[in-house]
């Protein structure tokens, strides 16, 4: 309960968020059950990571997920430039929207990082490329299908979503083979470019964070 | 923790636990936001079994509007494709038409409404929603209105969505300042001069295609591509017609040429006076038409008396020789002869004379109503759906040509100088609202520092694009619109191109070949933009149509037909034509109308400034796989000509110490000196007073990724403003320019 309530606390003042991790985490010790988290949830906490900020669902909870795995983690200076940056800050989240315009929108002088894996993919760079039309047959062999006719099924938020879908299910073999033959390959370029061109820790720390949760293990 | 910790690791770290339950809470409140996914068994797909085809494209890469299909696989547009039932441009698209994919799925297309939190001019984009947009927009265009009247906002649009917003502004809001760019910086001379001439705007309306002679004043098709039009071109030179071109540039029409008058840019209107004044002296004009529907003929004949051969000959530069056989030429082949009107036509600032010319030309010859001649299709009738019209009268008070006497011939909406002018001094009253829909200022209209200061004063500047161009880095809110492959907007109608083929008219309308919704933008249509701006502007009372779909259905309804019917038909809808032939049209060869407002009723030369010494006259055209800034940023179309070579005469580039490729820059007779870069073309297919580069090159917008920098933007260098006298409208030629190679200024020989 007494959670629960620190929760609330944060929700009206999420400056503080960090702050109170230490006891956050303590009190959370207190009423851990034995659920342990699933990859399904990490991966679909990464998709929704990649959308707009919004108050909405930019939230103390969502904070205190992210800063439980980079405590895990143990990167302590990304927790350290995060806290700087949203929560010492009153207006954190106005920056934190500018620059994900910047770098996945439209931007000057131009949009950093475009979030879909044909424009690195393609020669030519744009989005819809024979790539995204893969995945797209991917998702469709696993028996999913995106909504939207013109969804343009190579976003960062779908494939992460459909692995979501894949770790739900049990598929770990097609998890693989969907970050070998899909993910993989366009990722690291388009989280290089947030590494060189970001302006703001958030998404540097959040593409490192993907990077962490899909790269290949040995 | 450890740096090598491996994922599988971390799923076992006790601690996690606790982010599941805050996980939870973060995902409960997104609980209503909808999944990108649904379940759905697969089933084998053949290999081109789901590849569709969406009938009722209208192609808007540039303003001609050939009729399209498009090639639909899952979703995803593959290709695009003349329509096959289409009479007008058949189953034929161009390059440009080609590249409309890549526009579709340029990764710099605009997504989301986003707000200014940067600097006019230096932006930092901040995503919005569109309730914060539109509501931002309309509390401060409002409040501009409150403030400084209806006239205190100007629009800038351009293509056919741009309608729709425009009138809204015009009508009902009650501002006159409508710089429409296709009018000012475009065909609103031509216009206004047919208009006072032949009683009708000329769009395009020769007979190519069944002419014997045709007659090109600065046109170069091929280079300049739209596809019936062209069609119709070559039909005629199929068929043996001959070929004037007038041309300081050896063009790909002069190429074909009978006779190329390699002119000197700005005296057009000398050699026109010429040709005519001959045929009348040696009596071997269309005296016929002339005696049954010429008005004041012989204030006419006597005004032009002085232009002789020998007169033009020193004038233009050319031969007089030359001048005659032209006359003659055209003479021995009327009426059957094509003198065709022009499109682009604000050149010197000395253009209504032209344009009265060679409308007076095609009449001396008697080529109206006859094949060859200067003749209109019959078009079917479709109904209408605009605005009513409150504020009209407030308006037209309100024009600043009107209050100011000036440019009685102005085509329809405001100079834009004046607009430009006025918003700048303050006076005779502020402008304070911007709004752009589909213009770019920026690149179509000389005097960009003027442009930017204009816009700067601004209270509120709101932009509405597809793309990222050069203006919207000057929006306080810009707005994102679907493109013209995801929307309902036009109603076009026309003829068969061939007019003396079987009559045949046909009716179409544009629709999405792709849907216009997708999970990763919030792309809108301006009916459906437009209307919420009225509603919260407090206007919502004179909405016409709720959507795109009424506005074009209750448009097709005058022709008892729907987008459903139009759909059954593939996209276009064909019936029996009528005999476009015959129809005469009066010429007022002396204008009373353009003598009383103070300007010569006779056409009359007069001559433009000349290049000072060591500068030649800057002149542009078009390159056929652009159009300015639609495909600017077309990665197809830009792999086609990366930039855009500078034509410099080869005597003059020998004594330069200039040689084909080498990398130059500009600088015209300001000082201003082009941003960028391009290549020198050496050829003696040019003037020596004269440099040629394509237009729509070099945009300064970084966010145009594959355009940027790319050639030089000849805009940027037109710094010296010409301003017809009687419309009103920019002369754009009237600028010189040197060359600059490794930082050293070369003048150019005489």
């Amino acid at each position: 309960m007494c959670c629960w309530r620190l929760f609330d606390v944060m929700a009206h003042h999420p400056v503080s968020v960090f702050f109170y991790n230490d006891i956050f985490l303590s009190q959370v010790k207190i009423m851990t059950q034995t659920t342990s988290i699933s990859m399904a949830e990490i991966y679909r906490f990464l998709a929704q990571s990649m959308r707009y900020p919004s108050p909405e669902w930019m939230q103390a909870d969502y904070f205190s997920v992210l800063d439980t795995f980079l405590a895990e983690l143990g990167w302590d200076a990304e927790t350290q430039a995060l806290g700087q940056s949203i929560f010492e800050s009153d207006d954190w989240l106005e920056p934190l929207q500018v620059e994900h315009t910047r770098l996945f929108v439209n931007a000057i002088p131009t949009v950093i990082a475009p979030p879909y894996g044909s424009v690195y993919l393609s020669g030519d760079g744009m989005l819809y490329g024979p790539s995204a039309e893969k995945a797209r047959a991917f998702y469709r062999e696993q028996g999913f299908d995106l909504v939207g006719e013109a969804d343009i099924p190579d976003h960062i938020s779908f494939e992460l979503e459909f692995l979501a879908l894949l770790a739900e299910e049990g598929k770990s073999e097609e998890e693989e083979r969907f970050l070998a033959q899909h993910f993989r390959p366009w990722f690291p370029k388009f989280q290089a470019r947030i590494l060189q061109e970001g302006r703001h820790p958030f998404y540097g720390v959040l593409v490192n964070l993907i990077d962490f949760f899909t790269r290949e293990e040995m | 923790m450890a740096l090598n910790l491996t994922r599988r690791k971390f799923l076992q770290t006790a601690s996690l636990a606790a982010a599941t339950a805050a996980m939870s809470g973060c995902f409960a409140r997104q609980a209503n936001a909808s999944t990108p996914f649904v379940k759905k068994p697969f089933t084998a797909p053949g290999s081109f079994a789901d590849t569709k085809t969406a009938v009722g494209g209208v192609c808007e890469m540039c303003f001609w509007r050939c009729q399209l299909v498009g090639k639909v696989r899952d979703g995803k547009l593959v290709k695009l494709e003349g329509n096959p039932k289409s009479i007008d441009n058949g189953a034929s698209i161009c390059a440009r038409g080609n590249g409309g994919v890549k526009l579709l799925y340029d990764p710099d297309r605009l997504k989301f409404p986003m707000k200014n939190v940067g600097k006019r001019g230096a932006p930092q984009w901040k995503r919005i929603t569109w309730d914060e947009a539109l509501d931002e927009c309309a509390t401060k265009l409002k409040a501009v209105v409150d403030k400084h009247g209806p006239q205190g906002i100007t629009i800038f649009p351009h293509g056919s969505s741009a309608k729709y917003p425009m009138t809204f502004f015009e009508d009902v809001v009650g501002t006159p300042n409508n710089s429409e760019a296709s009018f000012f910086q475009c065909r609103g001379i031509r216009d206004m001069a047919y208009v006072a001439t032949l009683d009708t705007a000329p769009d395009e309306n020769v007979d190519m295609a069944n002419a014997k002679v045709i007659f090109l004043l600065g046109g170069h098709f091929g280079e300049n591509v739209h596809v019936s039009h062209v069609k119709r071109y070559l039909k005629g030179l199929e068929n043996g017609a001959k070929l004037v071109v007038v041309d300081p540039r050896f063009s790909a029409s002069a190429a074909k040429a009978h006779t190329w008058v390699r002119i000197k840019p700005g005296t057009d209107t000398a050699f026109l006076l010429a040709i005519m004044n001959h045929l009348v002296k040696t009596g071997k004009y269309n005296k016929a038409y002339v005696e049954a529907n010429g008005e004041g003929f012989d204030k006419f004949s006597a005004g032009i008396s002085h232009a002789t051969l020998d007169w033009a000959a020193k004038i233009c530069d050319i031969p007089a020789k030359q001048i005659k056989e032209v006359a003659e030429m055209l003479a021995a082949n009327a009426p059957n002869v094509s003198i065709h009107p022009g499109r682009h036509v604000s050149w010197y600032g000395n253009d209504f004379q032209r344009e009265r010319s060679l409308a007076c030309l095609t009449g001396l010859l008697g080529a109206i109503g006859v094949k060859g001649g200067f003749v209109a299709g019959k078009g079917p009738k479709v109904g209408k759906a605009g605005w009513p019209k409150p504020m009209a009268e407030h308006a037209e008070e309100y024009a600043l040509h009107k209050m100011a006497k000036k440019y009685q011939f102005s085509p329809p909406g405001t100079p834009t100088d004046m607009i430009r002018e006025a918003a700048v001094s303050g006076k005779p009253y502020a402008i304070k609202g911007y709004v752009g829909w589909g213009q770019n200022p920026i690149q179509t209209i000389p005097g960009q520092d003027l442009t930017i200061k204009m816009l700067q004063q601004m209270d509120f500047v709101m932009v509405v694009d597809v793309m990222p161009t050069d203006i919207t880095m000057y929006a306080d809110i810009l707005l994102p619109e679907s493109s013209y492959l995801e929307r309902y907007d036009q109603v076009k109608t026309g003829t068969q191109w061939d007019l003396s083929g079987k009559q045949e008219q046909y009716i179409t309308a544009r629709m999405p070949l792709v849907s216009p919704t997708a999970a990763d933008h919030e792309r809108k249509d301006s009916v459906w933009i437009t209307n919420e701006l009225a509603k919260r502007m407090g206007y919502g009372k004179h909405i016409p149509v709720q959507s795109e779909v009424e506005m074009t259905n209750k448009i097709l309804a005058g022709a008892n037909l729907s987008i459903e019917q139009l759909v059954k038909e593939d996209g276009i809808h064909v019936q029996p034509g009528a005999d476009p032939y015959g129809k005469v049209l009066k010429v007022k060869f002396f204008s009373q109308e353009v003598a009383d407002a103070g300007f010569p009723g006779v056409p009359t030369y007069v001559p433009v400034p000349e290049p000072p010494k060591g500068f030649a006259r800057l002149v542009y055209g078009r390159a056929p796989v652009h159009t300015f800034n639609r495909s600017m940023n077309n990665v197809w179309l830009m792999n086609e000509m990366p930039e855009n070579p500078v034509w410099l005469n080869d005597e003059s580039a020998k004594k330069m110490g200039l040689k084909d490729g080498d990398r130059i820059e500009l600088v015209n007779q300001d000082g201003v000196k082009s941003q960028t870069s391009s290549v020198v073309k050496v050829t003696p297919g040019i003037r020596k007073d004269t440099i040629y580069m394509a237009h729509g090159y070099g945009t300064k917008n970084p966010a145009m990724t594959v355009g940027v920098g790319k050639g030089i933007d000849d805009q940027s260098l037109i710094t010296k403003l010409a301003v017809d006298p009687e419309t009103g409208a920019h002369g754009m030629r009237n600028n010189f320019v040197k060359f600059v190679k490794n930082g050293k200024v070369l003048s150019i020989p005489a």
